[in-house]
């Protein structure tokens, strides 16, 4: 309000900005490549330990077969399970608290589905996309919690973002695939196997050859074969979907990863927490993109074709 | 043991499963019961906002109604009124006939009492004067004569004379 009051707070801010710099330049000094620099240790305690990066899953327990990923799955699903689970308890025509949390999310996401999908259509699609977003974007937060990245037994650590696990981004896109394949049959019925395999226009050109009319059936052979080969690219497409999802998710997650991991070790302090930030939208952004994708498909296969 | 980029079938299998297991509960856990929900409050607001718009009409409608009956109430009250003026109109007509017939009666009455009076006076002024006059005969002639005889003469003589006469106009 006055101009002492506005001095003070900019004061705060330079305070405030050169205590920042000030943690980065001493986490700097103290991490193993500033004191390389320097050529001595003057801050040993605040070494980070180099980044070991393997991209097959550690198992922390010798004597189970399951991976650190396969354990913060279960923590996403008990995260999303037990939200839901109490948020739909006392379910009240007003809603309240969690319930209202929930009802916001839901009803986000049913508007944004059934937005393109249309009301019939959108009901089918809601719960897998939905599922899959939430699924992936809790991994993906769950993965941000503080202290997430350093427990460890046995020397390994006991829990990593699932979505850098490629079973993970990989089941998902299979069950996005399978949930697109049985839309369309449900939706079009016999006639989606057409998208595939369309041997209408052949057939037409050649019953038109063998009834003596060339010209007209050279033409229309040309097309029957297109079309054939066309059907043939959609196969191909629908399959490298999979990969696309598969490998779009995984990619983004374990750099995002990498990224934490090198800027903790570069520079433990203040700017680690920027890349924090980052990788909670990229979280959420790749979640969208991943139940977003899995509806544009689903819409396109449920879509009759003239 | 690990395949391509970590990828195994127990991995995979078991994230599917994860992943289907995640489906499934927040399909009967959390979706379920909140579109129901949402969709009962949808519903609810609805039949709320027809209900409104219903109450909203019959308002409107009453109003109209008690408009019409408040204007139809002043018409009559007005026909009333009318009508009131009217009899009181004519009632005060009436009295006021009923008044001057009356005033008549008086008045003829007293015309009557006083043409009776008169004719009392004349009669009795009548007799006062055949008296006197006999008796101024009597005097004058100094001769008793049979009054009634006399009474006779004088009345014939007054009718011929044709002073006071019985109906005076």
């Amino acid at each position: 309000m006055t101009p002492k009051w506005h001095r003070g707070g900019f004061l705060k801010l330079v305070v405030l900005l050169v205590a920042l710099f000030a943690m980065i330049i001493i986490s700097f000094i103290g991490s193993e490549v500033g004191s390389g620099i320097l050529g001595f240790e003057p801050l040993s305690f605040l070494k980070v330990e180099a980044p070991k990066y393997q991209v097959v899953p550690e198992r922390p327990f010798s004597n189970l077969p399951m991976t650190n990923t396969m354990i913060t799955s279960w923590i996403s699903i008990l995260v999303l399970f037990g939200l839901f689970f109490i948020g739909t308890r006392n379910m009240k025509l007003v809603p309240t608290g969690l319930q209202n949390v929930l009802e916001l999310i839901v009803e986000a996401a049913a508007d944004f589905i059934e937005d393109p999908a249309g009301e019939k259509h959108g009901r089918w699609f809601f719960p897998v996309c939905t599922t899959i977003f939430l699924f992936v974007v809790t991994n993906a937060w769950v993965s941000l919690m503080p202290g997430f990245e350093t427990l460890s037994i046995n020397g390994e650590p006991l829990l990593r973002n699932a979505n850098t696990d490629l079973n993970v981004p990989a089941a998902l896109a299979v069950v996005s695939f399978c949930f697109i394949e049985y839309w369309g049959f449900k939706a079009r019925g016999a006639s989606y196997l057409k998208t595939f395999f369309h041997f209408g226009p052949l057939g037409q050109a050649l019953k038109q050859v063998l009834s003596g009319k060339f010209k007209d059936g050279a033409g229309g052979l040309l097309n029957g074969v297109v079309a054939l080969f066309a059907g043939l690219l959609e196969i191909l497409s629908h399959l490298i979907r999979m990969m696309s999802f598969t490998f779009r998710l995984f990619g983004n997650m374990t750099a995002g990863m990498i990224l934490v991991m090198i800027m903790l070790f570069i520079i433990p302090w203040v700017l680690p927490t920027i890349f924090y930030g980052l990788e909670a939208f990229f979280g959420l952004v790749q979640a969208m993109i991943f139940g977003g994708l899995t509806l544009g498909f689903a819409c396109a296969a449920v879509m009759e074709e003239e | 043991m690990e395949g391509f980029l970590g990828l195994t079938l127990p991995s995979f299998i078991g994230q599917l499963i994860n992943f289907l297991i995640l489906l499934g509960l927040l399909t009967f856990f959390g979706y379920k019961p909140i579109r129901r929900m949402l969709d009962e409050r949808s519903n609810r607001i609805r039949q709320s906002m027809e209900q409104a718009e219903a109450t909203k009409q019959e308002y409107e409608q009453a109003r109209v109604e008690v408009g019409e009956q408040i204007s139809k109430a002043r018409d009559e009250g007005q026909a009333i009124i009318g009508q009131a003026a009217q009899g009181g109109e004519r009632i005060k007509e009436e009295a006021r006939k009923e008044a001057r017939k009356e005033a008549q009666a008086i008045v003829d009455r007293a015309r009557a009492e006083l043409e009776r009076e008169r004719e009392r006076l004349v009669d009795e002024l009548r007799k006062e004067f055949v008296d006197t006059a006999i008796l101024a005969a009597e005097k004058v002639i100094s001769e008793t004569l049979d009054r009634e005889r006399h009474r006779r003469i004088i009345e014939k003589t007054l009718e011929e004379t044709g002073a006071f006469r019985r109906k005076v106009s």
